[in-house]
């Protein structure tokens, strides 16, 4: 009898993760096939539709970019710690702390120019992530505190620092007494490319080419690869864990907090409690799926908006949003466990004797 | 359902392995092995680094599956898909990397990884301090793990797989962890095991250990069988050393005799702690000349590992000083160390010395690469070249310089990182275990680029477990034994035995001289 078993390939396969990622694509559309019969949909017209709202058109491609904008962001933030072994939780968190320090920005600068603000607004955003990371950063860095339970905990503190701030001291006179922060003033909107798609693809990209650069060429990423590799080796070798420690997570919360910035003048009017919408978590999945490789990052958060958006599109054809979440979770379970085969062939076992194994107790 | 014996004289045997064959890529581990252990008695396999009997025994164990071969447990044909099924066999093995939790009871371990559903503490600490009891290993099951010496948390492994009803206990090279005394009383638990009915396999390549605690002795070398079930008693050490090493490897040419010159490295009063915060050596004080190889000769763990990494400036002292070429870097960082002349080759060459996930070129210029800049940039072309003229000097076999580290061999690991350390032309060298776990050609190659060293008036320590390497290659000899100099030889004299008491002598009875 001949029996499969799984055997540790001597180098991963080559382009196994865009492998992976399609094989996820295809277990999610089967396990989707069933679930949408069994709820009395027709399969193809749903799929067509998702296809169509997330990738038909220009204005589809558009909706799918903004959403991409975001996710890509975070994921990089949580890539960028974890090329050095690091774990950012906080992303969420940290989103909400860029567009509060950018939604301040507004309100002091309400009649600058539109460039200026914007800039301005972006790097308070850049600087409010990197404070709410500053703290963690810190604790791990002098005191070696678990950062990932700082981080996520860090989450809760930004999103009641939000509500306190859109129901208290920054509640919008004018909105009879709704809970909501004033508009942006219009010049604080990022200008448009094509379509819908904002100005802030241009950002993300930049900024995901030059973490990608910094990290592979760069004497400062080769110290954080080394460190993420082994911290005794960057011991040895005399690199300062602790000044690393504490500028990559700080610079991780400032990529996330710049992700709420972009989303705040890019998609937003105005600041909102669900301003981070998930993107800080939906970003350690695509951080997670790019091999924690800051060039992954791009793929995988334009494939991961696609999905995200198809998925909400079919909510109008009466598809509970449920099917759409299972369906994201699919192709996540599916790209991870498709992952496993690229680091592991499967081998035949030529072992006869295999079904003669008798125990021999007492 | 139970099959019969094959023969009636297999029913006296626990183990009975014939014609093992097993590769790994690049290497025949077992090549026909054969192995019989006797019931009821304490079996020792022995064999130098890499003679195979690791993978022999993770193939008892279920832990590999032998490429051919046949295995009988009591007469019984057995395959092993995974260590559970030999274990339900009744074979159970101590590894040595010991697999525990640190904030876990002794009883929590003990029963962790059972089919156990419900843990029913107090029950299974009965039990433990019941079998504990029985064999005279004594340790309480309710103490936290954490709180246990490495000898205790061996027993505590022990205590694992007897708690599993395993009536074959294999360990791998248990004494490296034990003191002197910690490994008699090793001997007295497992004779009591064994006339209890249980057989154990005793993987060792320290003779005298061997000699006093086993019954009968299996030689590996190169893969083969070279001499199986010899009585112990009826066997002298030196006929069994010479099955181990071969017949011409006692009678080793030495290197020509050093001329040493002036002291590069002096060490006055050094002391430092370990990872547990106890002194892991006291009050050191010694040199090492220009010229001159000085051998640190212990049993492991007598403080060898953290003298090597507060020479390297891993670790801080707490007393005493230390100067290299007369100027004293007692507090000076491991980069200013290296740049000064030091050059380190760490015992863990694959994760302190080379860094696991990272690219053959990535880890080759790990000590120049602040001097491969371009601005913030490292020069790719300069990283790729200098990798290249390493491996190339160094006989570095590899087919890929991008590719990832984990992919050499050890003697290939080992040539780039002895290399990459040699080629900052030092004035000192520490070598810790440079040559463990490598074939005999890696040996020989290691051996002759510290030698090499020597001779171009570098001060080289070499630090090994390997007695006779030592007594080889260097010039000086320091035993080093629970973090104390116990004695100094000169290797062109000394007698293995002298040198082999002052290893193990607790501090009674050497005088120094």
């Amino acid at each position: 009898m001949r029996r499969p078993r799984l055997s540790l390939r001597e180098q991963p396969l080559p382009g196994g993760q865009p492998l992976a990622f399609g094989t996820g694509l295809l277990i999610a559309l089967i396990v989707g096939t069933v679930l949408l019969l069994a709820a009395g949909h027709e399969p193809l017209k749903i799929y067509s539709r998702m296809f169509e709202a997330s990738l038909g058109d220009p204005d589809a491609w558009a909706v799918t970019i903004n959403r991409a904008v975001p996710l890509g962001l975070a994921g990089l933030a949580v890539a960028v710690a974890g090329s050095m072994g690091l774990w950012n939780i906080g992303a969420e968190g940290q989103i909400m702390a860029g567009a509060i320090a950018a939604a301040w920005v507004a309100r002091i600068g309400g009649d600058w120019p539109g460039i200026v603000l914007i800039t301005m607004m972006l790097i308070a955003a850049l600087g409010g992530g990197g404070i709410l990371a500053l703290g963690p950063a810190l604790a791990r860095a002098k005191l070696g505190v678990n950062e990932i339970i700082t981080t996520l905990m860090l989450n809760e503190v930004a999103i009641r620092l939000v509500q306190w701030l859109i129901h208290g001291p920054w509640k919008d006179p004018d909105s009879y007494n709704f809970p909501l922060a004033p508009m942006l003033p219009d010049q604080a909107r990022l200008p448009t490319l094509f379509s819908r798609a904002h100005f802030g693809l241009l950002i993300a990209a930049a900024v995901i080419v030059i973490a990608s650069v910094a990290v592979r060429y760069t004497a400062w990423g080769y110290e954080l690869r080394i460190a993420g590799s082994s911290e005794a080796t960057a011991r040895y070798s005399g690199i300062s864990l602790s000044k690393k420690v504490l500028t990559v997570l700080v610079l991780s919360g400032a990529i996330a907090g710049l992700a709420g910035g972009v989303e705040l003048t890019g998609t937003a009017d105005r600041l909102t409690e669900t301003i981070s919408n998930g993107f800080g978590f939906a970003g350690i999945i695509v951080a997670a799926l790019a091999l924690m490789r800051p060039s992954g990052v791009a793929v995988v958060a334009l494939l991961f908006g696609a999905v995200q958006i198809g998925g909400q599109s079919i909510q109008t054809l009466g598809v509970s949003s449920s099917v759409s979440t299972i369906l994201q979770a699919f192709v996540l379970f599916g790209a991870i466990g498709a992952g496993v085969f690229s680091r592991y062939r499967v081998v035949l076992d030529t072992d006869a004797r295999s079904t003669n194994r008798e125990l021999s107790d007492d | 359902m139970n099959q019969a014996p094959s023969s009636t004289n297999d029913s006296t045997l626990a183990v009975e392995l014939s014609d093992v064959w097993k590769s790994f890529p690049g290497v025949t581990a077992n090549a026909g092995v054969n192995l019989s252990v006797r019931t009821g008695t304490i079996h020792a396999l022995l064999g130098e680094n890499g003679a195979g009997k690791s993978t022999l025994m993770n193939i008892l164990a279920g832990v590999y599956r032998p490429d051919r071969g046949e295995l009988k447990i009591h007469g019984q044909s057995h395959h092993f898909r995974n260590p559970a099924d030999a274990l339900s066999a009744g074979i159970g093995m101590v590894h040595q990397e010991f697999r525990l939790i640190p904030s876990f009871s002794v009883a929590e371990n003990v029963v962790l990884g059972s089919a156990a559903t419900v843990l029913r503490t107090r029950q299974v600490e009965l039990q433990v301090s019941e079998l504990a009891e029985r064999f005279g290993l004594k340790v309480d099951p309710s103490q936290p793990l954490w709180q246990l010496s490495m000898g205790e948390r061996q027993k505590v492994e022990i205590l694992k797989i007897l708690w599993r009803n395993a009536q074959v206990l294999i360990l791998d090279e248990p004494t490296t962890v034990l003191t002197p005394s910690e490994v008699g009383e090793l001997g007295d638990i497992l004779t009591k095991m064994a006339n209890d009915g249980r057989s154990i396999i005793f993987i060792s390549h320290k003779l005298h250990e061997v000699s006093g605690i086993c019954d009968e002795a299996t030689v590996l070398r190169q893969g083969k069988t070279v001499a199986s079930a010899l009585p112990i008693e009826s066997t002298g050490q030196r006929e069994l050393a010479q099955l181990m090493v071969g017949t011409s490897a006692s009678s080793t040419d030495r290197p020509s005799p050093s001329t040493p010159g002036a002291p590069l490295l002096e060490l006055d009063g050094l002391s430092a702690l370990g990872d547990r915060g106890l002194e892991a050596f006291s009050n050191l004080t010694f040199q090492v000349n220009s010229g001159e190889i000085v051998g640190i000769a212990g049993v492991a763990g007598n403080g060898q590992r953290e003298l090597a990494d507060v020479i390297a400036g891993l670790r801080p002292s707490t007393t005493g000083s230390l100067l290299m070429d007369g100027a004293d870097i007692t507090t000076a960082s491991p980069q200013f160390r290296f740049k000064s002349g030091l050059a380190y080759i760490p015992e863990d060459r694959l994760g302190v010395g080379l860094a696991p996930r990272l690219s053959i070129t990535d880890n080759a210029i790990l000590r120049v690469y602040r001097q491969q800049r371009r601005g913030p940039f490292i020069l790719a072309e300069k990283a790729l070249s200098y990798c290249k003229d390493i491996v190339h000097r160094f006989g570095v076999r590899s087919a890929d310089l991008e590719g990832p580290i984990a992919a050499l061999s050890g003697g290939n690991l080992q040539r780039l990182l002895v290399g990459r350390e040699l080629d900052g032309e030092p004035s000192v060298v520490v070598a810790s275990q440079p040559t463990r776990g490598l074939d005999v050609q890696g040996v020989k190659a290691i051996q002759e680029l510290l030698i090499q060293q020597r001779d171009s008036g570098v001060a080289v320590i070499m630090i090994s477990e390997d007695l006779d390497e030592l007594l080889t290659i260097t010039d000086r000899l320091l035993v080093m034994e629970s973090g104390v100099i116990r004695g100094e030889f000169d290797p062109r004299t000394a007698s293995r035995d002298e040198v082999g008491m002052a290893m193990l002598s607790d501090g009674q009875a050497i005088t120094d001289t």
